[in-house]
């Protein structure tokens, strides 16, 4: 699709908010208990967000991207920047006001229980996290891959002039695409929702890892970009075991550095340049 | 607070004016009000903090003006101006030159929670001559040279150096056995830095200490594992946690308690309001903090129960906490300091805060020890305070004429 | 409507003398800091804008630069006592050099690579900078000497110390707009090979477009932290710092010398009052109109304040339809005449894979001078590949590439654009707010001893083509033709030996085609040797000397069109029975 969403961590925070309303705050899913609970606030989340995004893409992000925008100059690369970030800003403070300052999580005994595996401990939350994790990825892989309206996605992302001739509606094509993406991050905050506890402005630590992982992944690549998420995280946490925790951020970037370097296209990418 | 003292200069001048006309002799000009600034984060990630130190400046505010306001001014008004020092060093900087721009009349100030705020704060305040109060623990604010700046708690170096050694006694007393070795898990942000610092640099040592194992992470933090997985294999006898965010703590206490540290395995010593916080409670529920023990600049003591209460009710919040103390506390300071200098003069402000020698009244009953600040503004032989998760709520435990209920030291 | 250089002199001249009367008639130290503030924004935006707006290669990254600047200043001043007077102009060679040392590896990359690859940098050096213990630093006051510190009791001298960095930022920019400099990097930004394959040696540019781009990032920096004092890692290395050059840039109209500075002037103050008039009374509403504020501008104006305005307001151009300045009299190298017969560009035995894919395989061609050589065959056939090959874009994987007599192995597209190559491309992307001239100058550089020589060569090029009555026309309205034309011009603009057409016809009408052929056969009869990918065939056929005709990477037949059309390997492959029965009758 071409668009770089700097909103996206923003709508992992508001999934968070969504999830926890749902369980503690407005305690509709309370029946379920504290286990199922939160997992289940983290699904529904999913399709809230995308509802947003579907909104705020119909009326503000599809101006600048996609087919209008794809004759002007840069593609519309400008645009969609300044807006996303403009929607960034709108998330966040709209948060503060709506939400308040106070931090807030979902509490759960699952985020301090674990497993144990012979000298391995498990974090149950995170366990559970991954796993819904691995299962979204699996099945979005299969939609667009297997699916029709999977495949008109990737066509529209593709190639949009051709893909319209093709009668595909690249316009809903995108926006499917734009709230499909931000509902996915909202079950992956939903389920965070569990293990950390977020305030208004939390979007912003995700964001800087979330791109090094798509990117490195390679850019229209959802393989890609699950492969590169998952090497981002590997790399985090081995890199506690020979430099100062402190530097972990820095041993991801320098990561993501010298593997961009040695494959200009990231590990799986396809977009190139045509001569 | 909405600011136009342009048009009430105009107006009184006009008023005198005009009783000059009229041959009336003019008394000596009345004023009505007194203005005092207060920078803290409202917007952005500290916005919690701003809000309570709002809470606390507030209600003092409202009682030292119910109770006659400035009395050597004539019954003066004291007014906070606020201003959002937002989320960055260069927004602090500009809500300090914007109210000094917009406020000629300022006497003095308190901010701005963040010690990175309250530098660039500074660098406006004192080059304008305005004396400032601040709760910050960082000592470079004060190794500056600065002659208006005012620090209200012990630097955290000076904080370490009580912090351990009351540890210590603490758990002779109560087990008996004085603990052999030690653990610091940190974050990298100034206070605990300079907090942990000169306990590297031999103060563990000298108190028989053998530190075997030391974390410092970058904020915010994604994990604990890797950090409570080291803690876990090296069980020191006691932990230090310097840890100045509130979210990281969640993640850390968790952590301890998935691995089997939690609910008393492994004593944890803090430091630090953020480990007092209602909200650490509702996030991860009283059973893992109970017994965590922590040193701040302040916290609510004994002798200060109608205060609290009257806190409590008027804001809603579960219990007073170092930011509404420290707010609070500082808003009586500056009345005090108004009644010593009889003026709405920066200078006079300042020099009635350097000769304070405060032992009793409202604005020493918010601080432990005596209100006096040294020739650096620091405030020197005031006694930290230790607070103690008991029962759900964070209580001070030491100085024992300051307590509210015993402390104990947890023991596997 | 190109402004002149003085003109736009002169008005950085009034800008400053504004803000210095500003400076002098505000009073209160806030709106003075705001305005220092906004100056040096905006002179980070104009850094990066030297950079990203024109070449295209967007960073969010130039906290880098931002933050080495200002550590640079604060460190030295703290651990060295150095003066920010040495201080600042230290931090700018800094940054420059931060500027070469990231650039060298990164400019591997492109598009969002490239940019993202640069957030990396500030980021990752914000961590090690708080793991070294700098937090938070102070410049310490100096009160015995603050002049020599830079540090004034007065406000105004800030707002003097940033006018002087913008109004060098603005005169750097207006150099490098009008000068090789700044058409070599919208060459880039247009499209990279073709820029390379004009003769312009794009990776060199580049490294001076990011050196001067980090030097003026890090001399703005370092000036920010004398102002505000205090320095930590988020405040010189966050992501916000990277974010604000670009949104200003943006904002205000990318790629010109204005856009940056309106961006500042607007959003500085509309973000900084937002914070003062509504941040106390509901926190977080400033965040909020804010963002709706620059949404809904940038819907309104895509690219920036700066180019809505100008398309709004700039006057309908009047064209001049007849007499150009005349061309100077054309010189044609007397060894290019017509068939010498000598071979000037030989290829033996040539292959190249793309993974599993064999390319090309066994490829034998020889082009004789002079002549006008057709290569055929269907898609995918690998006859761009062929070009790219030859032009130094792809490093065959066997054989050579000789020409008059030389060997062109291991060059680099520009330095075989030196050698006397040019090259057409098949999209044509060309400036649609530069005329035609402008265009074509940027093909003229590589032979040009300087900007005058350029334009000369490419007024001989543009005549040569026929469009030399277009010479002042903005390409944006071109039709298909007339931008086909121009594309020639440029490739012919430096005067090459050789030059290869790619798909030159694709897309033209019966009688544009006309022209053009008549256009192509014309500049071979000057002497140049023509190699030329084509469709058509029915023009191709009347066109060239002789064909080579490619299928899936392989040459299956080479000769001349009448033999060629009816060969049953060439039929079978490309043309179809159908087609040969109707050509037969045009050729014979």
């Amino acid at each position: 699709m071409r668009v770089i969403n700097f909103a996206q961590g923003d709508f992992l925070m508001l999934s968070m908010y969504v999830a926890f309303y749902l369980t503690t705050g407005y305690g509709i899913l309370a029946f379920l208990g504290p286990y199922a609970g939160p997992i289940i606030a983290a699904f529904l989340a999913g399709p809230v967000v995308f509802a947003v995004g579907w909104v705020a893409h119909r009326f503000i992000v599809s101006r600048v991207t996609g087919v209008g925008a794809a004759a002007s100059e840069g593609a519309g690369a400008y645009g969609q920047i300044i807006v996303t970030l403009g929607l960034s800003l709108i998330l966040q403070n709209g948060g503060l006001i709506l939400l308040g300052s106070t931090p807030t999580g979902i509490r759960t005994p699952l985020s301090r229980s674990s497993w144990e595996i012979g000298p391995i401990l498990l974090n149950q939350a995170r366990v559970v996290s991954f796993l819904v994790a691995v299962a979204l990825v699996i099945a979005v892989y299969l939609f667009l891959g297997r699916t029709r309206a999977g495949k008109g996605l990737r066509a529209a992302a593709d190639n949009s002039t051709a893909a319209t001739y093709m009668g595909i509606d690249v316009d809903r094509a995108h926006r499917v695409a734009w709230s499909l993406g931000v509902g996915i991050t909202a079950v992956a905050g939903g389920l965070l929702a569990s293990s950390q506890s977020f305030q208004p402005y939390v979007g912003f630590d995700f964001v800087i890892v979330m791109y090094a992982g798509v990117v490195l992944g390679g850019l229209g690549s959802i393989l890609g970009a699950f492969w590169g998420g998952l090497l981002i995280g590997i790399v985090q946490q081995m890199s506690t075991l020979v430099l100062p925790y402190q530097l972990q951020n820095t041993a991801i970037f320098v990561v993501f550095l010298l593997i961009v370097f040695l494959r200009p296209l990231g590990l799986f990418g396809k977009l190139s340049e045509r001569t | 607070m909405k600011n136009g003292p342009t048009r009430r200069e105009f107006g009184s001048g006009l008023a005198l004016a005009g009783a000059m006309a009229l041959g009336l002799r003019p008394a000596m000009a009345e004023i009505k009000e007194v203005r005092v600034a207060m920078i803290a984060p409202l917007s952005g990630l500290w916005a919690r903090q701003g809000q309570l130190m709002r809470l606390g400046a507030d209600m003092a505010l409202e009682e030292i003006n119910e109770k006659g306001g400035i009395k050597a001014l004539g019954g003066a008004k004291m007014t906070v101006v606020v201003a959002d020092a937002g989320d960055s060093t260069e927004k602090a900087k500009n809500a300090a030159q914007r109210v000094l721009a917009q406020n000629e009349d300022l006497v003095g100030g308190t901010g701005a929670w963040l010690s990175s705020f309250t530098l660039a704060v500074t660098e406006v305040t004192e080059r304008a001559q305005l004396p400032w109060l601040t709760l910050s623990y960082s000592d470079l604010i004060t190794n500056r040279g600065f002659k208006y700046i005012f620090q209200t708690s012990p630097t955290a170096d000076r904080q370490a150096a009580e912090t351990v050694p009351a540890a210590l006694e603490l758990a002779e007393k109560a087990t008996g056995k004085r603990p052999k070795t030690v653990g610091i898990l940190m974050d990298n942000t100034a206070s605990p830095v300079s907090f942990a610092k000169p306990l590297r640099e031999g103060g563990l040592e000298k108190l028989g200490l053998k530190l075997v194992v030391d974390q410092i992470f970058t904020p915010p933090l994604s994990d604990a594992t890797p950090l409570i997985e080291k803690v876990r294999t090296t069980r020191p006898d006691f932990l230090l946690l310097p840890i100045s965010i509130m979210p990281d703590n969640k993640l850390v206490l968790e952590k301890f308690d998935e691995f089997g540290l939690g609910k008393g395995r492994l004593p944890l010593v803090g430091n630090g309001a953020p480990l007092g916080s209602p909200e650490l409670k509702k996030v991860i529920g009283p059973e893992l903090l109970e017994g965590l023990l922590f040193s701040v600049a302040d916290w609510p003591f004994k002798g200060q129960e109608e205060l609290i209460e009257r806190f409590k009710k008027r804001t809603g919040e579960p219990w007073m906490t170092q930011d509404s103390l420290t707010a609070y506390g500082d808003m009586w300071i500056f009345k005090e300091a108004l009644e010593g200098a009889g003026a709405v003069d920066r200078a006079k402000v300042a020099e009635a805060i350097r000769a304070m020698n405060l032992t009793d009244g409202p604005a020493k009953s918010v601080f432990p020890g005596p209100i006096k600040f040294d020739d650096k503004g620091r405030r020197e032989d005031v006694p930290l305070i230790f607070a103690q998760w008991q029962k759900g709520e964070p209580v001070t435990v030491f100085p024992i004429d300051l307590a509210f209920a015993k402390p104990y030291w947890l023991s596997s | 409507m190109k402004i002149s250089t003085a003109r736009q002199g002169w008005a950085i001249l009034a800008v400053a003398v504004l803000v210095l009367l500003l400076s002098l008639l505000i009073r209160s130290a806030y709106y003075q800091l705001v305005l220092t503030q906004l100056l040096l924004w905006a002179v980070l935006s104009l850094a990066w804008n030297i950079l990203c707006g024109y070449s295209g290669y967007f960073s969010f990254g130039h906290a880098a630069f931002w933050g080495l600047g200002a550590y640079t200043v604060a460190l030295g001043m703290i651990h060295f006592d150095l003066t920010p007077w040495l201080g600042i102009p230290l931090a700018a060679i800094v940054g420059g050099l931060a500027g070469a040392v990231i650039g060298f590896p990164t400019f591997r990359l492109r598009g969002h690579y490239f940019a993202l690859a640069m957030l990396a940098y500030p980021l990752a050096t914000l961590y090690v900078f708080q793991w070294l213990g700098y937090q938070e630093i102070s410049l310490p006051m100096k009160r015995e000497a603050p002049v020599l510190y830079m540090q004034f009791a007065d406000p105004r001298a800030y707002v003097v110390l940033a006018l002087g960095l913008l109004v060098a930022a603005l005169v750097v920019s207006l150099r490098v707009e009008n000068s090789r400099f700044g058409k070599a990097l919208l060459a880039i930004k247009q499209n990279e090979p073709a820029a390379e394959a004009a003769g312009i040696d794009t990776w060199r540019w580049k490294m001076r477009a990011i050196t001067l781009s980090g030097a003026l990032a890090g001399m703005a920096g370092g000036l920010y932290a004398v102002l505000l004092l205090v320095v930590t890692p988020e405040s010189v290395f966050g992501m916000l710092v990277s974010a604000q050059p670009l949104i200003l840039a943006l904002f205000g109209g990318i790629g010109s010398l204005w856009g940056p500075l309106i961006g500042a002037v607007v959003l500085v103050p509309l973000a900084e009052g937002l914070n003062g008039e509504l941040g106390d009374v509901l926190p977080g509403i400033q965040g909020v109109v804010y963002g709706a504020a620059i949404i809904a501008i940038i819907l309104c104006a895509p690219e920036g304040v700066y180019w809505r305005l100008r398309d709004r307001f700039a006057k309908p151009r009047v064209e001049p339809r007849t007499t150009a300045k005349p061309a100077p009299a054309l010189t044609i190298a007397p060894e290019a005449r017509k068939v010498s017969g000598a071979d000037l560009l030989v290829l033996r035995n040539i292959g190249i894979s793309f993974g599993g894919l064999r390319a090309l395989d066994s490829i034998d061609l020889v082009v004789g001078a002079g002549s006008l050589h057709g290569i055929i065959g269907p898609n995918g056939a690998g006859k761009t590949t062929l070009f790219n090959v030859v032009n130094g874009f792809l490093t065959p994987d066997a054989g050579s590439v000789s020409f008059a007599g030389a060997p062109l192995a291991g060059l680099r597209p520009n330095q075989v654009c030196r050698r006397g190559i040019g090259r057409t491309f098949q999209v044509v992307r060309a400036f649609p707010r530069m005329t035609v001239l402008e265009n074509v100058i940027v093909g003229a550089f590589v032979g040009a001893r300087d900007d005058i020589a350029a334009e000369q060569m490419a007024r001989v090029a543009l005549d040569r083509v026929g469009l030399a009555d277009r010479a002042a026309a903005v390409a944006g309205g071109l039709t298909t033709r007339e931008l086909r034309l121009m594309e020639l011009a440029r490739a012919l603009a430096p005067q090459p030996r050789l030059i290869l057409l790619d798909e030159t016809l694709a897309g033209l009408g019966h009688d544009d085609l006309a022209g053009i052929l008549g256009v192509i056969r014309q500049v071979r009869d000057e002497g140049v040797t023509v190699l030329i990918i084509e469709h058509t065939m029915q023009a191709m056929v009347q066109l060239v000397d002789e064909f080579s005709v490619l299928d899936h990477g392989r040459l299956i037949a080479a000769g001349r069109p009448d033999e060629i059309v009816r060969d049953r390997r060439v039929i079978e492959a490309y043309l179809g029975r159908r087609w040969m029965d109707r050509v037969a009758d045009t050729v014979a």
